[in-house]
């Protein structure tokens, strides 16, 4: 034992020194550079490619595993790593490198902010029409998490405005695909596999992105709807489902169609975003579909481009800040029209199992957050009856080691993917606790299981990315 | 007997009768797809009609280790379709069955044999329609459109096949089926899918977004006496923040072979027309609309015409839609060229296209997606004129050259297929391509999924973990290298 | 083969789904485009085999793909000349051959069609029997309309009113056997339209047959013959209602071309289809209500070979009250294409059945087509069905109804009787 800990020291020592040899900006980690409970032993803080491939090239050469991080708003997303050596910053890589108005396109660096990068876009009269929907979230990071935000309905995700990516791949490698055209087939694109990759692929240099003009006017039409009967109450599914239908159907042509359900005993709220040319018109022609008492307004609700926040564990209390660490992010996708059924089960199953739930979320789209602490009602669990019920939807978890809170969590888990998936949709665990994803089960179905792996062979043969960060281990 | 023999023999178990053809006379009318100057007899066609067949003859290629290519309507212009002579073309045309509209959900399960076109006819009743619009929508299979990440005209607004595919069931190289979701957590493997022109697979089900029909839509034909002043106007629109659902540009000598194919009666003396169309929303599209035309005007639009009913528009359309065939009315044998720049070096680009007309004494005519800066130039020669063909030869690939110059692509919608791999390095450098090849061999280690397209030099897969096997046939007989 | 024509095709592939046994069949080599190919490896060297000549047989003759190529190639002539090589490299089995020489010795003689309408009626009963002996002559049976009673127009119709034009009127061997109403109708449609209408009572065959089965020196026989028979008729334009007889009649200075006195006078011949001849007169005569929904048919020799849509279009809904529906898939043929039903009877009915779906899906009360082949074999693929009896007319019997101010409700009943002929005229 004692000379495994003298190996392992002068192995920590000759990484050390090769790391530092490259000339990148390297200091020790703290606790806070933790990710979900894992802790780096250094923090590098590359400016260029060439310093990212100088610190990958080490990290090959010693084994050592990297977590390439942006504004670390995400970092306890996903599966926390199952080691983790480096945590690789990219902040200091926050420059717009091109953007030529005239062709609507952008590259920017990995560790630029949506924020600054709207900032110089505007100057401009452009946009890159993604809301992501948390503060401080860089290019890189939009891109290994993949989170859209209202306007997917309209503009797609990353993915679909994404046209070209450089990156370094675990072996130093710096590799680039797409271009800085919007349309363009020349080759694999290899930028589409990055997005949604959590870090696994490699690390994110820059990205190009096609822009849109800004909306010379938008305007937002809310309407408030009986939240979804527990018991599958078929008129206010109904109402929900025709408001939804017409909406996203309408010739009205708007952005966004979003849903709010911050109480589980509260009203639920559509709001509707129509932007461009002629949006008052179109806004009054939305307002005709939602009934007189649908509001227009300027100005978005104070909720909108946000994820939900859990709420209070009691009825009536206020919500608690962000940031606990029981707190479950869910997402829910889902064919539209199945919206108001799900949600109906959402609250029948939160019902049975003494959980609350908050619920945001493109609804047009079928895109849907839920958040949660896995803490609510502990104690207070009704655990007879509904217990059983869920229990049996959550299979196998019946351990006692976690407690109630963190089984009633996954059991709600269980019984809402076992719903998505029953019509083809998918659940995911966005962010939890590790005892409930445990149970759980993060990611839900995935359809090509074996070829995610055999990419993620292919890429990082070592395992040293971020290494089990996203589905199925990889 | 050669692996190709034992394979037909098992592959006679497998399919019924009629899906298999192994007549010399009819296998040569496989030989090519929409590219002719690209030719070989296929080994063996097969033409399956289920996913479960497809799967069977990948299998039965993998176990004998036999190279396959899929084709759909073998319209592509980039033969990316092309046959392997030691293979088996596996053609997708009987699989041509729509499965399921979901007018609700707005989407559509079809068979990778189902014409794009068949998609909206299907669901133009309900309102509906599939957005991505091709030239050749009426015939290009939406395999083919999957496999190429096919544009149109209208992905100015729109997007490619990739933005309006929601999942595929694919067959992998190896013979299994497996679905790629848009809704999957992980690598989005269906838009790495997307475009990788049959090298990482053979989709055999296609799940397509469907889209409302616009409002309104307005058709506007524009005629400037040359191609800058039409430049000029495309800029100006955009620069207004209008995005319009379609700019197209053709240039005197497209517009004169359409003029001859299809009458479609443009505008007298026009140098060059702009065809913009507007849709959504009324309110929306008529504001637009005359400030699109306005802008036509201050850029020297000398003849302004709108279409009034769908009819006009179609004619409207007709000339664009047909050029590229159109152009054999004008020129014994052409080139359809297909690159991309960035809209702002369109100037520059077209200049110096027409510095190689001097130069090379070949003439060129310019179609283009002026809004995406999407280049077609046709480049007519007579190839009964000794080494003028070579000469046309030259002047696309220098046209291409120009493109990636001005930091574009060459290729923005037609594929690299056999046709642009030798240009790829030219784009992209070792590294990049090294890294593509990664995609490729998780998926087709073996290289058997239409090998020879997209990259240069065939290269095969190093070990795969845990598996050995003994020196590949085509390392052995110097024909690849090892990755 | 003209080597240059086949030079013509760029490969598009746009006439493939416009391809009706393509769309059977999903099969390059039994597309247009493989199709040239085919002749393309025959002119290169590849001597004429079996499965070769299978595929050119298989050819409907439709010209859709004409309508479709945006290159213009001229797959019709492609496919006329590949016919004779076929007819003359290759030789068909016995059972095949015993059926051409007993259509060609049948179709294009009237007198003998005449003969064989007693027989054709009984052969309805036999149609079990003959289908096992001989599928062509199943489909034969099958086909055979009712026998109508015989209807002898008289050489000169008046015009009804001042005259505009002197015209003179094709009979056609089918259609004038078995439709002779067609042939009433359209020498009242046109007198009443202020037409002197000549009817050579001596005219044969048009040739179309014959020219489109790869016998282009019978064809010749009778193209000379009808050019000469209308030559004495003295008249500005020869109208027909079969579009299949149009079409070949439109093409006879091509198929004359080799003499040229006779190609003189085939281009002097003015052949104009009945619906194009009538929008190009524009109408006189007074349109009465005809309360009844009508989906048209596109026969191929009209739409593809003519060029002929709007102007039926035009035609029908110039009569009031009349409500036209188009049919899906219009561009496809029915499957009749002239003797192809009796040749190739299965996918003759593949086709036959696919056009009767979306005939009836457009729940019209009355079929109405320019082609006497597309409505027989149409109704027959409707009896096929077991949805009875469709009511099937030419476009020439609609205009007559509004003209007279007819009943909607007798239109195309069946079984007609010749009896209405040409009392009104």
């Amino acid at each position: 034992m004692g000379t495994r800990a003298v190996e392992d020291a002068g192995r920590d020592e000759r990484a050390g020194k090769a790391l530092a040899a490259t000339g990148v900006t390297v200091r020790p980690a703290v606790p806070g550079d933790a990710v979900g409970r894992v802790r780096p032993r250094w923090v590098v803080l590359p400016e260029t490619a060439g310093e990212i491939a100088a610190v990958m090239r080490v990290s090959a050469e010693h084994d050592l595993a990297v977590v390439p991080a942006g504004g670390g708003t995400k970092l306890h997303w996903g599966a926390p790593p199952s080691r983790c050596d480096i945590l690789l910053d990219t902040c200091c890589l926050n420059a717009v490198i091109e953007h030529v108005a005239g062709d609507l396109v952008v590259r920017a660096q990995a560790g630029l902010t949506l924020e600054a990068l709207r900032e110089a876009l505007a100057a401009a009269g452009q946009e890159l029409a993604l809301d992501v929907p948390v503060p401080g979230t860089t290019v890189g990071g939009l891109v290994a998490t993949a989170l859209a935000g209202p306007r997917r309905f309209r503009y797609g995700t990353a993915r679909d405005l994404l046209i070209g990516i450089t990156v370094v791949l675990p072996d130093g490698t710096v590799a680039r695909s797409g271009g800085k055209v919007v349309k363009n087939v020349a080759g694999y694109d290899v930028g589409k596999l990055f997005t949604g990759s959590y870090g696994t692929l490699g690390v994110v240099v820059d990205a190009t992105f096609r822009l849109h003009p800004l909306p010379a006017d938008r305007a937002w039409v809310t309407a408030g709807f009986e939240p979804p009967g527990p018991l599958g109450d078929a008129d206010r599914a109904a109402g929900l489902g025709a408001a939804l239908a017409a909406v996203s159907g309408s010739q009205a042509e708007p952005s966004a169609v979003e849903l709010d359900w911050p109480d589980p005993d509260g009203p639920c709220v559509m709001a509707v975003l129509l932007e461009g040319t002629a949006a008052d018109t179109r806004a009054a022609a939305v307002r005709g579909l939602l009934g007189p008492d649908s509001d227009l307004r300027p100005t978005p609700p104070p909720w909108w481009g946000r994820l939900p926040e859990p709420p209070a564990a009691q009825k009536g209390e206020a919500p608690e800040s962000r940031g606990r660490e029981d707190e479950v992010l869910l997402e829910l996708r889902i064919t539209p029209p199945r919206v108001p059924g799900v949600l109906a089960e959402v609250r029948r199953a939160a019902g049975d199992l003494g959980v609350r739930a908050a619920v945001r979320g493109a609804a047009a789209s079928g895109v849907l957050h839920i958040a949660l602490h896995a803490g609510t009602d502990a104690g207070t669990v009704p655990g007879t009856d509904a217990g059983t019920d869920a229990g049996t939807d959550a299979g196998t978890d019946r351990g006692t080691d976690g407690g109630t809170d963190a089984g009633a969590a996954a059991r709600f888990v269980a019984r809402l993917r076992a719903e998505a998936e029953d019509g083809g949709g998918r659940l995911l665990v966005v962010a939890a606790p590790e005892e409930v994803a445990r149970r759980a089960g993060r990611w839900g179905r995935v359809g090509a299981l074996t070829l995610m792996r055999r990419i993620k062979e292919r890429f990082d043969p070592d395992g040293r990315m971020s290494p089990g960060r996203s589905v199925g281990g990889t | 007997m050669s692996a190709l023999e034992s394979l037909t023999a098992r592959l006679r178990d497998a399919l019924p009768p009629d899906a298999l053809i192994t007549d010399p006379v009819r296998l040569r009318t496989y030989e090519c797809d929409g590219l002719t100057v690209h030719r070989a007899t296929p080994g063996v066609v097969v033409l399956p009609d289920s996913a479960e067949q497809v799967a069977a003859v990948v299998g039965l290629c993998a176990e004998h280790g036999v190279p396959f290519v899929a084709r759909g309507s073998g319209t592509g212009l980039s033969g990316g379709a092309l046959p392997r002579t030691d293979g088996v073309l596996i053609v997708t045309s009987r699989m041509r069955r729509i499965l399921e509209v979901d007018v609700p959900g707005r989407r559509a399960v079809v068979e990778p044999g189902v014409t794009n076109l068949a998609i909206t006819e299907a669901v133009r009743d309900q309102g509906l329609y599939y957005a991505p619009d091709p030239s050749s929508q009426q015939i290009c299979s939406i395999g083919g459109n999957v496999a190429e990440n096919s544009g149109g005209a209208h992905c100015l607004k729109y997007g490619f096949t990739v933005n309006h595919v929601l999942a595929v069931e694919i067959v992998t190289p190896d013979g299994e089926i497996v679905e790629l979701s848009e809704q999957d957590a992980g690598y989005d493997l269906l838009g790495a899918f997307i475009g990788s022109e049959g090298t990482l697979g053979i989709a055999t089900k296609i799940t397509v977004r469907l889209s409302r029909a616009p409002e309104a839509v307005t058709t506007l034909l524009a005629a400037f006496t040359g191609i800058e002043a039409g430049g000029r106007a495309v800029s100006a629109v955009i620069a207004a923040g209008v995005v319009p659902a379609a700019i197209e540009m053709m240039d005197a000598l497209a517009i004169e072979a359409a003029e001859a194919a299809v009458r479609c009666e443009y505008p007298e003396g026009a140098g060059a027309v702009l065809v913009v169309e507007l849709d959504g929303p009324k309110a929306a599209v008529d504001r637009e609309f005359a400030e699109v035309e306005r802008l036509c005007r201050e850029s020297g639009a000398f003849e302004i015409r709108i279409a009034a009913s769908a009819e006009e528009r179609a004619a409207i359309w007709k000339g664009r839609k047909s050029a590229f065939a159109a152009v054999g009315r004008i020129s014994p044998a052409y080139i359809v060229q297909d690159g991309v720049v960035p809209r702002t070096a369109l100037p520059g680009v077209l200049a110096g296209i027409d510095r190689l007309q001097e130069e090379y004494g070949i003439r060129v005519a310019n179609v283009f997606h002026a809004g995406d800066g999407n280049l077609h130039p046709l480049v007519l020669f007579d190839d009964a004129v000794p080494g003028e063909e070579e000469r046309a030869e030259a002047v696309s690939g220098l046209i291409l050259d120009l493109c990636i110059e001005h930091g574009g692509s060459i290729t923005g919608e037609h594929g690299v297929g056999v046709d642009k791999s030798r240009y790829m390095p030219r784009m992209f450098s070792a590294d990049d391509l090294d890294a593509m090849q990664l995609v490729r061999c998780a998926f087709d280690p073996r290289g058997l999924s239409n090998p020879g397209k997209v990259f240069p030099t065939p290269r095969l897969c190093g070990e795969v973990p845990g598996v050995r096997r003994g020196v590949h046939p085509l390392v052995e007989a110097g024909l690849a290298e090892q990755f | 083969m003209d080597p240059e024509l086949i030079k013509d095709c760029v490969h598009c592939g746009f006439c493939l789904t416009t391809c009706p046994t393509y769309v059977l069949w999903g099969e390059e080599m039994d597309s247009p485009r493989g199709r040239i190919h085919l002749m393309g490896q025959h002119v290169g060297g590849t001597p004429m085999t079996g499965e070769m000549a299978g595929h050119f047989d298989a050819c409907l003759g439709c010209m859709a793909c004409v309508t479709a190529c945006p290159s213009g190639v001229r797959y019709d002539r492609l496919i006329e000349e590949t016919r004779a090589v076929v007819e003359r490299e290759h030789e068909r089995t016995p059972d095949e051959r015993a059926v051409r020489a007993m259509v060609f010795a049948l179709f294009p003689y009237r007198r003998r069609l005449r003969a064989m309408r007693l027989p054709m009626a009984m052969s309805k009963r036999l149609q079990p029997f003959l289908e096992r002996v001989n599928p062509s002559l199943g489909a034969m049976a099958e086909l055979a309309p009712p026998a109508a009673r015989p209807v002898r127009l008289p050489p000169l119709v008046r015009a009804r009113r001042r005259a505009r034009a002197r015209v003179g009127l094709l009979t056609g061997c089918v259609q004038g056997e078995f439709f002779p109403q067609v042939n009433a109708a359209t020498a009242r449609v046109l007198a009443l339209e202020g037409c002197d209408v000549v009817i050579p009572p001596r005219q044969g065959c048009c040739g179309a047959l014959s020219v489109h089965s790869g016998r282009p020196e019978e064809a010749r026989r009778f193209a000379r013959r009808t050019i000469a028979a209308f030559e004495r008729a003295g008249v500005d334009a020869v109208v027909v209602n079969a579009a299949g007889c149009g079409s070949s009649m439109k093409e006879y200075a091509d198929l004359l071309a080799a003499d040229p006195a006779w190609r003189e006078r085939a281009e002097r011949l003015r052949t104009l289809d009945l619906a194009e001849f009538l929008v190009r007169l524009g109408p006189v005569a007074e349109r009465h209500p005809l309360p009844v929904s009508v989906a048209y048919h596109d026969a191929c020799h009209l739409a593809h070979a003519q060029g002929i849509r709007a102007e039926p279009r035009e035609l029908l809904r110039g009569v009031p009250g009349l409500e036209l529906r188009e049919i899906a898939e219009s561009a496809i043929c029915c499957g009749s294409a002239g003797t192809y039903n009796l040749f190739r009877p299965e996918p003759a009915r593949e086709l036959g059945d696919r056009k009767a779906e979306r005939v009836l899906a457009t729940g019209a009360d009355l079929l109405v087509s320019a082609n006497p082949g597309c409505t027989m074999q149409i109704a027959a693929a409707v009896r096929r069905a077991g949805k009875g009896e469709i009511r099937v007319a030419h476009t020439a019997e609609v205009l007559d109804a509004s003209l007279r101010g007819l009943d909607p409700g007798a239109l195309g009943r069946a079984p007609r009787t010749g009896r209405a002929k040409a009392r009104a005229v």
